[in-house]
């Protein structure tokens, strides 16, 4: 059997196609030192989760790069506070490395709390932290019980895995132990509701919302996009969660289900398809008649607004094939959405996958679709030189990479400006996707002077 | 009476960087030599946060690879991860140059980088054979994090080629060029001043292709891909021979100091060639390394910025007030060119802590007999606050001062590190004659449109 592409030898397994014996690749290593990684680390994956809480200070505690890379690259919106899109760090400098960040820390809380009054402070653990052995748990509490403020530890060491799942896992930890369940609703309705999952980029979450309260729900608690930490502490009191982001989330969803008995379900807004299952879904959980019927009027409505808008796009896409190189959930929620638009999924796959996320990609791309585990940079290009695909979905680190192979690009990542969910969101999909492969710019790049 | 008031840091917390670590100078470094690549020794989020910087302000990829550490190499060390990466590097892409670029935990941990070093060479010498093994250069780079700031981790990227590639040969008749942290355009616009002064050049390192580089797919098929462009190994190695060594940025002249220490190459350091004054001390410096004259075609370009100074100072800038903020060396540039423009610089904030700094703002308040607010180690926020008591006419900085410049309606001109929500901006110079023409434009534009009528045309005149 040929390989999928030339890479090391124990690269190759990382990499399969489905139908061909092995459908699911090798997967959850540490990645090749020395090779052009798309993956993050630990505190990235943590920073991911929390960082939409929209009235906290996210306070990095390390050396001035970490915070000062990463503030302000969620593209997610916000409809109230923007206390979120401060960069916060304790810049620790040599002396501190030698002599300990505690004090440091501690003063920098202090000074947050009184400039900001803010919803509550969470505190980054980086490698340097974990390294020089500062006990950030400690300082937090005795900050919280010196300020009132919430302040709460994450314990992201950067080097702590080679998957940032464990960040993603470690962000939602520090909402279990230190958010959820802290505050009791005044009141509560037997319809109420957790959107878990859900970071509100480019204001996806504006696209599900009025559609959920439209058919009935109260929505207590979105987590994290467009929330305050005070609507989280609540949310241990509803019937249902809705788990949108899957890769990210689930891991809260079950914690949930087990300590306070909430079930969940499994949500996807991208795609026609997907959203008006998601709906039923919900309504159907609640079992409510009078739900049943709106949700599907709701759905009849929605769909009616879509079809004609998307009509002209939807010829243009027709046949052409699409790679997905992502980071977790889109690589298998957004499979159905491009078939809707008559697109061929020819290649899927994640920088940070588990088994369990290859299974579900396996599931729902046809036979002979690529699937790739943390392809580097180098596998990434040779993958696109090699079966160019009409569109590569991914983020701004991949995104000039596929340019310069003339690969056209979209992306699907914290940089996105476009809403892409529900029905209105697949307009916009539909046409940034023909944005990016109609464009006449890849005729040009194809062409040549030179008889070469 | 002082013409500066220097405003230090009072706060613990850094509340919206203006600044960011040591390893993200030592990358952008080390991209700007042909065929080399940046190997990070730390954890995964040092390579792609910065990766994902540098794409997202010159819209280009940015190849940076990384040894991946995790828990067991804080532990253990990170000898199996650097050798085992240096290996994967030099077998897979077949680089010039490897620059071992270390991180704040590869510091703490304290690995014997040279060491390591020296065993993965040794392995590649078995596996490569010596004649392809020797051929890579692996340069180590110390970049601790928590040690001053990104210019701090250029500059030591500089002076690791110079200790670690240059070697003495033959005179080359060449002038050594140190950039600083500048875009494609800024070096472009040296190479055409050197051209103009028919001098060749040096350039430790040149990111103007590997930054902005030619989208060719038919080019890019041969493997492994490598950005057009750079600063050869052998140019590298050769700079020890020039003529002397002109470092543009003050904050970067250890390399420069260490070429002159070991091999006599005389050293000039700055100013970065922002405005007249400033790029007048370039061509001085130029002639007095080479010996060339300043042709004509040099005195015109000067004559064009000046024309275009002496048509749009006067009716539209001057005594408008402004507020810079950024790198020391651009912002200190900065100032001294919007004070040749009549505009008054009354406050200048930078994020590093700097007596060379204070000096060129001190001279800038002198020229000027403006007296300008000057702070250092300090944050956006800071500037924020300033701003509030203290609002002036126009702002000059990155895009990570976008939403201040909104909330306080401040017109922005965008200049520095990182530029990402304005385009072609990294393609433009700011330095040189020509950079002072298209800052005058920038400038001068931004003015007309916040503060004149737009319907009275003739206002504009």
């Amino acid at each position: 059997m040929e390989p999928v592409i030339e890479t090391f030898e124990s690269r190759k397994k990382h990499m399969c196609v489905k139908g061909d014996g092995l459908s699911i690749p090798v997967c959850d290593k540490a990645s090749l030192p020395g090779t052009v990684t798309q993956r993050t680390c630990v505190f990235g994956g943590a920073r991911i989760v929390l960082m939409p809480i929209t009235d906290s200070i996210h306070l990095v505690h390390g050396p001035v790069g970490c915070a000062s890379c990463t503030w302000d690259i969620r593209g997610s919106k916000s409809s109230r506070d923007d206390l979120y899109k401060k960069g916060c760090s304790t810049d620790l400098r040599e002396k501190d490395i030698v002599f300990g960040g505690e004090k440091k820390l501690f003063e920098t809380v202090v000074e947050l709390k009184n400039l900001y009054n803010p919803g509550a402070i969470f505190v980054y653990a980086t490698c340097v932290s974990g390294v020089i052995g500062d006990d950030i748990k400690a300082v937090c509490k005795k900050a919280e019980e010196s300020t009132g403020c919430r302040v709460i530890p994450v314990q992201s060491e950067g080097f702590q895995d080679h998957n940032k799942t464990k960040g993603h896992w470690i962000g939602c930890d520090a909402l279990l132990d230190n958010v959820i369940g802290t505050k009791e609703p005044e009141e509560t309705t037997p319809y109420d509701i957790n959107i878990v999952g859900e970071f509100n980029v480019a204001g996806d979450l504006w696209g599900i919302k009025p559609l959920l309260e439209e058919i009935g729900v109260n929505i207590v608690a979105t987590m994290t996009g467009d929330s305050y930490v005070e609507e989280i502490a609540q949310s241990h009191r509803v019937k249902l969660n809705i788990v949108q982001c899957q890769k990210s989330s689930n891991y809260l969803a079950k914690k949930m289900e087990k300590k306070y008995g909430i079930p969940s379900l499994k949500v996807n807004f991208f795609g026609l398809e997907q959203t008006v299952a998601s709906l039923r879904d919900i309504a159907d959980f609640f079992g409510d008649e009078e739900m049943i019927d709106r949700t599907e009027k709701i759905i009849e409505r929605g769909l009616a607004e879509v079809q004609d808008d998307i009509k002209e796009y939807k010829k243009r896409l027709d046949g052409k094939t699409v790679a997905l190189y992502v980071g977790g959930n889109k690589a298998w929620s957004l499979v159905r959405a491009f078939e809707e638009l008559g697109m061929d999924v020819m290649m899927s796959g994640t920088k940070n996958g588990i088994r369990e996320d290859y299974e579900r990609i396996k599931e729902v791309v046809r036979d002979g679709t690529i699937i790739v585990d943390d392809a580097n940079s180098t596998e990434l290009a040779r993958l696109l030189k090699k079966y160019r695909p009409n569109l590569l979905i991914s983020g701004a680190k991949e995104k000039y990479i596929s340019l310069k192979l003339g690969v056209p690009f979209c992306d699907f990542n914290h940089d996105r400006i476009s809403a892409f969910a529900g029905f209105k969101g697949f307009i916009s999909f539909a046409k940034e996707v023909d944005a990016s492969v109609s464009s006449p710019v890849f005729d040009l790049t194809q062409k040549t002077l030179r008889e070469d | 009476m002082s013409c500066i008031n220097i405003i230090e840091k009072e706060r613990s917390a850094i509340i919206n960087p203006m600044k960011t670590c040591q390893p993200l100078g030592a990358m952008y470094a080390v991209t700007g030599i042909n065929r080399a690549v940046p190997l990070v020794h730390g954890s995964q989020g040092c390579s792609s946060f910065v990766r994902y910087s540098l794409s997202r302000h010159f819209r280009e990829p940015s190849e940076i690879a990384v040894t991946s550490l995790h828990e067991d190499a804080a532990v253990f060390g990170g000898r199996r991860n650097l050798v085992e990466g240096i290996q994967n590097v030099a077998i897979r892409l077949k680089p010039s140059l490897i620059g071992v670029i270390t991180t704040c935990s590869s510091e703490i941990i304290g690995d014997d980088i040279i060491g390591f070093i020296g065993t993965a060479k040794k392995e590649l010498n078995e596996k490569l054979g010596q004649d392809k093994a020797e051929k890579i250069k692996i340069v180590p780079i110390s970049t601790p994090s928590f040690v001053e700031t990104q210019l701090k981790g250029y500059d030591n990227a500089i002076k690791a080629l110079a200790d670690h590639v240059a070697e003495p040969g033959e005179p080359n008749e060449k002038v050594n060029i140190i950039p600083g942290m500048v875009n494609p355009g800024d070096v472009r616009e040296i190479k055409h001043i050197l051209n103009l002064m028919d001098t060749e050049g040096i350039i430790l390192t040149d990111i103007s292709d590997p930054f902005d580089s030619p989208l060719r797919p038919s080019a890019t098929q041969y493997k492994p891909y490598y950005p057009k462009g750079g600063t050869t190994v052998e140019e590298i190695t050769d700079s020890a021979n020039s003529l002397g060594t002109i470092s543009l940025c003050k904050y970067a002249g250890s390399g420069a100091l260490s070429l002159e220490k070991k091999y006599n190459v005389p050293v000039e350091l700055g100013p970065i060639p922002i405005g007249i004054q400033n790029t007048d001390q370039l061509l001085r410096n130029l002639k007095k390394i080479t010996g060339t004259d300043i042709p004509d075609s040099i005195l015109d370009e000067r004559g064009l910025l000046i024309d275009s100074m002496a048509d749009l100072s006067g009716r539209y800038l001057h005594g408008r007030t402004v507020g810079i903020y950024g790198d020391p060396e651009i912002t200190a540039g900065m100032a001294r060119f919007v004070g040749e423009l009549g505009m008054e610089p009354k406050m200048v904030i930078t994020g590093s802590k700097s007596p060379e700094f204070i000096k060129d703002i001190e001279k800038v308040g002198k020229e000027t007999g403006v007296e300008i607010d000057t702070m250092v180690d300090q944050d956006l926020r800071t500037m924020e606050v300033y701003l509030q008591e203290n609002p002036v006419d126009l702002l000059i900085g990155s895009s990570d001062a976008r939403l201040i410049a909104k909330e306080q309606n401040i017109p922005l001109v965008r200049v520095g590190f990182p530029v990402f929500d304005r385009v072609g901006y990294h393609r433009k110079p700011i330095v040189g004659y020509n950079g002072g023409l298209h800052l005058i434009d920038l400038i001068t534009n931004t003015v007309l449109e916040n503060y004149y009528e737009n319907e009275h045309w003739k206002l504009q005149q």
